[in-house]
This record gives C-alpha cells, structure tokens and sequence, in this order.
C-alpha cells in the first residue's frame, strides 16, 4: 500500500497531460497516505525490506520503515504537495516549461517521501540528495533568469557542504557499527564517544537542508524559484527534511550533541528573526520567518523534546503553505494586472503595496488566519506548537541558571519578533491606502489557486491540535511524546500575555514606523562574509593551481624536454665535430700521408734520385755522428 | 566453441584491420560499416561471454598456449604464454571496453579525413585494449599495453586539434616513461620467478597468477621475499613496486604525472578523448590491481598510506584545475584526474568495500566520462570553440542537449541515483574504515575527500550556470546559425550511456555481483600475503 504512493510519484514523472493528471496523481497519493496514516497511528512501526546491493560483507537493504513520525510526515508531504500541485495548475498556466515544472515537483515529493520512508540511513542520504536535486531543478526553473540560475547553484551547492558532513557521519557509523539500518542502530544503546562527532555530523547534513546557521544564506536567495516551489520547500519538502531526520535519529544524539544542536538553532532562529523584520520582499520576510521558526524546531529537539519539533513542523507545513500562497496569489494577480495595464513595479515589494484588502478581501482572510498561526496567537495552530516547544525548553533550562536560560529568554523574543514582523506584512500589504496598485484592475484568481489556500488557512486553527485551545496535548503530541510528561500550565498563560503584547506594540508602534538596518537587510554580512571569506580564496587557489599545473609541473616537464633536445643537440655536436671529427681527422692524416708516401711512387725518375741522395746524406749523417 | 571468446574478441579487430590493408581507400563506407560489424560481433561475445559467467568462480575463459619457448644454457628457459582469462576484474573492463568502444565507432561517423586510416588505426586499438585487459601474462600484457600507444599517437597527431603534435609527443613521452618503468620491474620479476609446474629444470616465466605466490621466487633472485637484495635505501622488491605503481599512476593519471592528460585530451577528436578516459586511463588502475599489488603485497601495504594521500592530492587538485579551466573539455579532463584519485583512494585502503568501489569507480567513470566527451563532441562539432565564456544561456536553443548535459554533470558530481554515487561510497566507507580494520589509511584522507565531492559539485554548477543558463547569447566568433539541437545519430550514443550511468546507479547489485567476490578475495590476499611477508624479513 505504501509502494503505491512511491510509484505513483514514479509514473507521474512521464505523463504529458501533467497539469490534469499530475494533481490526480496526488490526490490518489494523498488519499493513500491519509489510509496509511489511518492504520499506522500509535501502533508498531512497519517494516518492509529488499536486498539493494551488497557491500564488502553486508547486504545493504533498501526498504521502508514506518513508524508515527514517518506516518505523520507522509501525510503532510502527500497533503501539502496536493495542495501545491492544484494550487501551481493555476499559478503556471501557460509557462512553457510546465512539463518539466511538474515532474520536477513530482519527483521533489517522491525524493521527499524516500526520505521519511527510508529504512536505512545511506537511503535517506540517496533521497536527501535527490530533494537537493530537484530543489535545485525548482529553484531555477526561469532558467533564461541569471538569478535563480545563481540561487539554485548556491542551493545546491550548501547543501553539498552540509551532505559532505552527512557522508562523514556515515563513514563514523558504518566503522563503528557496521549498519545503516535505523531499527538496528536504534538497538545501540551505549553511549559511545563516536555518537557525539557522528551525530554533529549529520547535524551538518541538517544544517544545509533545514538552512540553520551558518549554512542559512542559500535559503532567501531561493526565493527566486515560483511562488509555490516555495510553499513546498518551506512546508513540506526539503528543509522540513533536516527537522525530520533529527527527530528520527533522535536515539543516536548524545547530550553534548543536543546541546550544541539547540544553540546552532536558537541562534538561527533569532538571526533569521532580526532579519526578517526589516526585509522589503514579502517571500523573502517569509523565507527569513521560516529559518526562524526551523530554528526553533530544531532548539526543541537540542532541548530533548523531539515530539514537540514534529508538532511545530506539522503546525507550520499548514500555515506557512498557507502564507506562501497568499504571497503568491498577490504576486500572481499583480503580474497578470500589470501585464493588463502594461505598467512595471516590483510587486514583491511590500513598500509598493498596500491597501490590498479591498481587491482581495478573499486573499487578505487566508493571509490573516495564516498569519496569526504564524504569529502564534491564541486560538490558532502555531499557539499550541510554538507552547510545546516553550515548555520543552523551560524543562530543560533547569531551576539553576545557566546558558540553557538564555535560549529560554531567547526563545521567547523570538516569539515576541515573529508577532512584529507578520503583522508589518499584514499592516503594510492589506491594511492602510493603496500605493502602486491603485489604478490596477486587480481580481482574485481561479478557484484552483483560492481551494488550497482556503483548506490552509482553515488547518491553521487550533482545532487541527487538539480540543482544548490552550493546551498542546492533543492526539499528535500524545501519540509522538514518550517519556515523562512535563507540564507548565503557566508557560501557556504567560505565552497569552507576551503575544498580547506583542500585537499591541505592533500595531502602535510598528503599524507606521519601519526599521531599516543594513546589517539586518543583508542578514549579518554572512553572504559577504562566505564570498570574500570562502568563495573568493577558492577560486583565487583554483588558478594558482592552474598555474601550478601549466608552470610548474608542466615546465619541468618542458625543461626537462629542452634539456634533453639539448642534450641531444650536444651529443650530435660531438659526435659530428669529436667522433666524426676524429675519424675524419684520422682519415684526412692517412690521406695526407697516403698522398705523400703516392708521391714517392710517381713514377718520376728525377725524384727517385732526390729521394736516394736524400736518404743516403740521411744514412751518412745517422751513422757518422 | 566458448573456449575462444576471448582470442574472438581480440582478433576479430585485428584480421578485419589486416583485410582492410588491401581495400581501396576510397571505399570510405566499407571501413565505417566494417568496423561497426566489428563492434557489434564483439558485442555479441560479451553477452555469450556474460551468459557464461560464474561469479564466484575467479578465473575464467581461460585460454592457455604456448608462445615462447627459449632455451638459455645455464639461465634456464625462457616461457612465455599466450595465456588470457577473465575474473572479477576483467569481466567488467572487458564489458565497459566493447560497450564504449561501439559507441565511439558511432561518434567516429563525422571524421572525413583519411577514414581508411583512422578507422584501421580504431580496429588495432580496439584489438590492443581488449588484449590488455585479459591477459594473464606479463609479457603478454606488456605487448598489448605498448601496442596501445601507436595508434592512439597517431589519432591524436593526424586527427587532433591545432596544438596535436605537441599533445601527442608529451602524450607518447609520458607514457613511454611509464612503460620503461613497467619493463624494468617486469625483467627483474622475470629473473626472479620460476614456474613451479617444470620440475628439474629452472623456467622462468611471464605468468602473473605465478608471480602472486611468494613460493615461485627463487631464493637469492632479486625480488626474493624472503631475501631480497637491498638497492639504496629500500629493499629491491619495494623499488619494483615503486616503478609499477608509478608506471600506471602516469596512465590512471596521478598527480603530478598527468599533465599529459589536459593536452591530449583538448587535442584528440572526440571518439579518441571517449577511449582515452573510459578506457586507456582504467589501464592504469587495472594493472595496480592485476600487476603491482597482488605480487609485491607487502611493499603494497607499506606504501598505502602515501597512495593514499597520492588519490586525496589527485581529487582535491584535479577538482581546483577543472574549477579554473576555461575550456570545457579541459574541464572534464581535470575532472577525470579527481575521480581516478577515488581509485586510487579505494585500493589504498585494502579494504573489500574499498577494492570493489575503486574497481566501480573504474566502470561509472569509463561510462560517465565518455558521456562527458561525447557532450563537449557535440558542441564542438557545432562551433569548433569550447570557450565556457564564450556561450549563455545554451538551454534555450538546445533543449534536449541541455537534459543530456545535466544528467551527465550530476552523474559525475556523483548524484545518488547515478552510478558514481554507488562507488564513491564504497571508495568513502572503505578508506575511513581502513583505520580501524588493518590500519592503512587514516580516516582524515576520507574526510578531505569529501572536500573533492563539493569541488565537483561547484565546477559543475558554475558551468551549466555560465553556459546553459541565463539570457541566450554568443561570444567570440560563433555562428547563431550553427547552434542547433541533437541529432538521431547523437541520441544514439548519447542516451544509451546516460541509461546505463542511471542502471548502474539504481541497480548496482548485477555488476556487484562480479566485483564483490574479487574485491574480498583480492583484499584477503594482499592482506595475509602482506602481513606474512613483512613477519619474515
């Protein structure tokens, strides 16, 4: 039934009638998924395998395990990828490259679904790559457009480096134990000195796909990609990746891995935090807001509590998808209006917009109730979730101070920032006058862009949690959380002031005002930082070992050449002027003598005569002194 | 009948090549047709040849002939055999070989200047390839080895690009250096092995499966295990191990013996690039797997540590070079330098997960690279200018070109799903394991290797984003009319090794299963024979 979903996804990939059948396809899967979940919830984790290859003395299986994690993840990949699909018949209508957009997005589910069904760790890295892939695909989808060229190789290119440290993770694991398969090293219960550095190393392999710090640039700049390439990368695929494979290899993290796992976090989210309130792009304060919201995802799994990452994972796939489409019908409907009126502005520009929610009255409740989920209101999803994570932090602080309260504190200003900078994009989009887009002949979109959205912005209420809507504990926290339960009813009751607060400062203070900080706009220098620090020295190391190759080694080859041509040109010269020369030089002698002692023998009676008298006055000399 | 695949293999090239002599130049069809029969019967024996096969059964299709039998008074008797075979080792190469050997008759279809020669000069190297890839003598090996390099000198100079005569001369210099090497190391071990099946009378012989045993040395020879002669510093045996290794590290390329490869390959035509780095490069590694390790295993496992950081030099330089090359063939070629260092990363580590990646790294990188060749083929046959800077946003033209081109990058970034991904992995569980199983290699070589996986990953994406992305536009003097998508002829040599690229990635047990029985066996035996020889000085 599970194999079903895959090669749904598989067949997906060659049919032409994508934008009919790539939704239908989906769907199916979806529904699947919905059974699966249905039968797997809170019983024993499911187990199939097949032999793949062998490896040295191994036989390396390929298979699927199921257990309430992956069950959870499989219904929110399937589902929000349905959304997206029905969601993108609309939003790309008439892109010449749909064909290809739609198995692109076909085969970014399946990839992700290889990850949460994978049995064995080398088959999540396969499919952990793969989503790299088709990221990278999605990303640069305008391809004739330098800058999403540009931001899918960063992508691509990040999480390289970060897969570099899954690899090296995975060389630690197999040495020490010799085994890939997740039931089997779930078995290891020592704690070894090897799990620290092999758990930071996959914790690197996160670092790139969930864009936590300081792998986190390459995440804004894929803005670049369509609107709902995005919903899918921020909700369901790619860097909700990172948070799931913590979640599932929880086992092998040692308590100093956690802790540097939830520092790394707690400091991405408050980065990404700062820098999403002084963005001017509506995709780009949402990419910032949801490396922030992974950040603490991911302090809640370094605070111990992976139950409650998962719940603020599933929480934010809703609200966020939600947010995104809302971005992208405002983008959308603005282009199509522009394209009417035959004007240009940037209309992912929130300076440019305002007013909106007269024209788009639809758009402007979607992007409310997304919103307040997002900013964790009461009464909404994100409330209960963002709760979780606060009282999984405020257990594991500990009643001593020590660091741990600072990423309590910090946890809690982030909260407080997220409320700020999702209702500035509320203020400045839909509230207030219309700027730019006053004369536009602006409509809502078809019903297929408007039917996801809906359904999100419906699972963004608290009810999709549990009953009680000041209390997390509903049938998914229940079921994922094992271990002793820890509990603060006060957490909740001091999160109902503090975000009251919050809305109230925004809407008296931030409503008008606008931050502006270079340092934030640019999220601390990092880009700047990797390129003069990283980018730049490579390429300088890349020609000087270019010239290494043509000088050095390359002329050594010719010195050598030379001096062998030399040589031998010397040779030649001594052997033309010593050895020939002195057998010539012999030859020459013989022939000078040759002609003398000829000479002798002319045949000339007169100097036979001279030659006698000679050799008698010679003789006569010789024996007279 | 199947007792003579192997001399089919080898001698259909030859006679069809002797018969070609006296046809008519002019009978341009008769060479292109002739030599495509050629390669399709060949391919035909390689899947009887496959049919056959035993996997755990080592050596196989054996064919044992006398060849030279020399009587020399006292020294004894010099044998040599026609003696071929295939195992776990040759059974790949041999299938790689004929598999890109037909497609590089197909890319050949273009060449118009003098075709009687070109296509005659193709047949014999075909002959000398498949002949080194099977024989189990060294003198046999020896000649099939040098038999390459003449006509693979003369594509290179007669059909090559404009700098062709200096690439072929750095080419044929090189590695007739490492010839000579190899020849030397194959006297001494002539003089040092007898053959133990002549009773009485002392034969020395060629045989590699011989030379493998340490018991058919003869004692106080100059390789002696047990007492060999001492020539400077290090023992005789640890010097002939030096003079192989460097031999086939000049053919695999290793840095720094590998500038020939940039030149010849920028230089040659793009069916002779094709058999350059699918096949002559795997000569190299072949013979460190066939020749240098099993015989002098200990000096093998002595120097491993130094081959190793040899391969993790060779990736990380290689993967620098191609990141600063201008012209995209120059580019793979670099390339091709930093994945050859993963075989030598792999055989260094002795490891059975180790050999078998290296010996997969050699397969994936015979079909990646062609693909890689044939792609830079098609552009330069289209603009006879390889410039990277000089093209943008190619996709928008050459559409299906573009798709080629990805699947071929990402399969030699080593993407999962590809089948480079299958041996990298190998090469990296083996070399970072070395360190806890036999103490080889240590595990930080694995870990800077990995850096060579991001270096790839950025040369690559740098490209495809310079050349096929972005606004469309042509630099330098080349014509918008000559850029135009694939052709049949083009999908046909294309497509078939991105399939198997894609197969071997997905589906890696088939060819495991002839690896893996010979990469155990292999490490096994270097290993014990090692251990046992450095016990007993």
């Amino acid at each position: 039934m599970v194999s079903f979903i895959v090669s749904g996804r598989i067949s997906e990939k060659y049919s032409w009638a994508v934008t009919f059948v790539a939704p239908l396809f989906l769907l199916v899967s979806a529904l699947s998924a919905g059974y699966v979940f249905y039968t797997i919830w809170g019983d024993q984790p499911y187990v199939v395998q097949w032999s793949w290859f062998t490896i040295g003395d191994t036989n390396l299986s390929a298979g699927i395990y199921l257990n309430n994690i992956s069950a959870l993840m499989v219904l929110i990949v399937t589902l929000i990828s349905f959304l997206v699909h029905v969601y993108s018949t609309g939003y790309m209508a008439g892109d010449e490259g749909i064909t290809r957009y739609f198995s692109m997005l076909g085969f970014f589910t399946f990839a992700m679904l290889g990850i949460v069904l994978a049995d064995s760790l080398l088959l999540v890295f396969v499919f952990w790559e793969m989503v790299g892939f088709a990221s990278y695909m999605l990303i640069g989808h305008w391809k004739d457009k330098p800058e999403a060229a540009a931001a899918a190789s960063k992508a691509f290119l990040f999480n390289r480096i970060g897969d570099a440290g899954f690899l090296i993770g995975l060389m630690l694991i197999w040495t020490n134990t010799g085994t890939f398969d997740l039931a089997e090293l779930a078995k290891v219960q020592d704690i070894y000195s090897w799990q620290t550095t092999a758990s930071l190393c996959l914790f690197c392999g996160v670092m790139g796909k969930s864009a936590q710090f300081p792998l986190l640039t390459w995440l804004p700049d894929a803005m670049e990609g369509p609107t709902p390439v995005s919903a899918l990368i921020h909700a369901a695929t790619m860097v909700a990746a990172g948070v799931f494979l913590l979640a599932r290899v929880d086992f092998l993290f040692t308590p100093t891995a956690l802790d540097v796992i939830a520092i790394v976090g707690i400091i991405t989210a408050c980065m990404a935090a700062l820098s999403a309130l002084v963005q001017s792009d509506i995709k780009k304060i949402l990419a910032y807001s949801t490396i922030s919201q992974l950040g603490l995802m991911i302090t809640a799994i370094g605070a111990g509590s992976s139950a409650a990452a998962m719940l603020h994972l599933f929480t934010h796939a809703f609200f966020k998808a939600g947010l995104f489409l809302c971005a992208g019908i405002v983008i959308h409907v603005l282009h199509q209006a522009q394209q009417q009126a035959h004007t240009h502005f940037n209309v992912q520009d929130i300076r440019n917009l305002g007013g909106l929610r007269k024209k788009l009255p639809f758009t402007f409740v979607a992007f409310i109730l997304s919103g307040s989920a997002l900013a964790g209101l009461p009464f909404f999803s994100g409330f209960l979730s963002k709760d979780a994570i606060l009282t999984a932090i405020a257990g594991w602080k500990g009643s001593d101070f020590s660091w741990r309260w600072i990423v309590f504190i910090a946890a809690f200003i982030v909260s407080f920032i997220t409320v700020i900078y999702t209702f500035r994009m509320i203020w400045t989009v839909f509230m207030g006058e219309e700027k730019s887009t006053a004369s536009l002949p602006v409509v809502e979109p078809p019903l297929v862009m408007r039917g996801p959205v809906a359904l999100l912005a419906i699972a963004s209420v608290w009810l999709i949690v549990s009953v009680n809507p000041f209390h997390y504990h509903g049938w998914i926290f229940n079921v994922l959380h094992s271990g002793k339960h820890f509990d603060l009813g006060i957490i909740s009751f001091i999160s109902v002031l503090w975000i009251t607060l919050a809305v109230a400062t925004s809407y008296f203070i931030f409503r008008k005002k606008t931050i502006s900080s270079e340092l934030l706009l640019n999220n601390f220098y990092l880009d700047k930082l990797y390129t003069s620090a990283i980018g730049k020295p490579s390429l300088r190391l890349a020609s000087m070992v270019s010239f290494v190759d043509r000088k050095c080694i390359d002329g050594f080859i010719h010195v050598s050449a030379y001096a062998q041509v030399t040589t031998a040109h010397f040779i030649g010269w001594f052997d033309r002027a010593i050895v020939d020369g002195t057998v010539n030089g012999i030859a020459s002698l013989s022939r000078v003598a040759g002609n003398m002692t000829r000479s002798f023998q002319g045949g000339k009676i007169q100097l036979y005569i001279l030659w006698a008298i000679l050799a008698i006055i010679i003789f006569l000399i010789w024996t007279l002194f | 009948m199947h007792h003579y695949l192997i001399s089919l293999l080898i001698f259909t090239p030859l006679l069809v090549a002797v018969v070609g002599l006296f046809i008519p130049a002019k009978a341009e069809k008769y060479f292109r047709y002739s030599t495509l029969g050629v390669n399709l019967f060949q391919l035909a024996v390689l899947v009887m040849m496959l049919m056959r096969y035993v996997t755990e059964a080592g050596v196989q299709f054996v064919e044992k002939k006398s060849w030279i039998t020399l009587s020399l008074g006292s020294w004894g008797m010099l044998k040599a055999e026609y003696f071929v075979g295939v195992d776990g080792l040759g059974m790949p190469m041999v299938a790689l070989s004929v598999f890109v050997l037909l497609i590089a008759t197909i890319s050949s279809w273009t060449i118009d200047k003098n075709v009687k020669g070109y296509f005659l000069l193709l047949l014999i190297l075909n002959a000398a390839i498949i002949g080194s890839f099977t024989a189990l003598d060294f003198l046999l090996f020896y000649l099939f080895f040098e038999f390459m390099l003449l006509p693979m000198f003369f594509l290179i100079a007669i059909w090559g690009g404009a700098r062709r005569e200096y690439a072929s001369i750095k080419f044929f210099l090189y590695t007739l250096l490492g010839s000579i090497f190899i020849l030397i190391a194959m006297i001494a071990l002539y003089i040092s092995v007898h053959d133990p099946s002549s009773s009485g009378q002392l034969v020395h012989s060629f045989n590699l499966l011989n030379m493998t045993d340490p018991t058919n040395f003869i004692s106080n020879s100059v390789l002696d295990p047990n007492n060999p002669w001492k020539i400077g510093p290090l023992d005789a045996r640890l010097w002939a191990f030096l003079l192989l290794f460097f031999g086939f590290a000049i053919k695999l390329p290793m840095v720094p013996v590998h500038t020939w490869l940039p030149d010849a390959h920028v230089e040659a035509p793009t069916p002779v690039s094709v058999i350059l780095a699918a096949l002559l490069l795997k000569i190299g590694g072949y013979g460190l797997v066939r020749i240098a390790f099993p015989i002098f295993p200990e000096a093998a496992m002595h120097f491993s540590m130094f081959i190793g950081v040899m391969g993790v030099i060779s990736i990380i330089y290689g993967g620098l070079n191609a990141m600063a090359s201008k012209d995209l063939k120059r580019l793979i070629a670099y390339s091709s330098v930093s994945h050859m260092g993963f075989v030598l990363l792999g055989l260094a580590s002795i490891t059975p997960e180790g050999v078998a990646g290296s010996i997969y790294q050699m397969f994936s990188h015979g079909l990646v690279s062609a693909l890689l060749f044939l792609i830079a083929g098609v552009l330069y046959d289209r603009t006879h200018d390889r410039t990277i800077g000089n093209y943008s946003g190619l996709s928008i033209k050459m559409k299906s070109y573009t798709a080629i081109v990805l699947v071929g990058f990402f399969a030699s970034m080593g993407l999962p799903g590809f089948s480079g991904f299958i041996a990298e992995i190998m090469i990296f569980l083996g070399a970072f394991k070395s360190n806890s199983v036999n103490g080889l290699l240590h595990e930080s070589l694995a870990i800077i290797a990995t850096l060579g996986l991001i270096l790839g990953a950025a040369y690559y994406l740098w490209t495809l984003q310079r050349m096929f992305f972005g606004p469309y536009d042509l630099k330098g003097n080349i014509a918008h009319s000559s850029i135009y998508d694939l052709n049949n002829r083009e999908y046909l040599m294309l497509i078939p090794l991105a399939i198997a690229a894609l197969f071997f990635g997905i589906f890696p047990q088939p060819l495991i299963n002839f690896i893996d029985p010979f990469a155990r066996n292999f490490s096994e035996f270097v290993l014990s024979t090692g251990k046992s020889l450095t016990l007993n000085p």
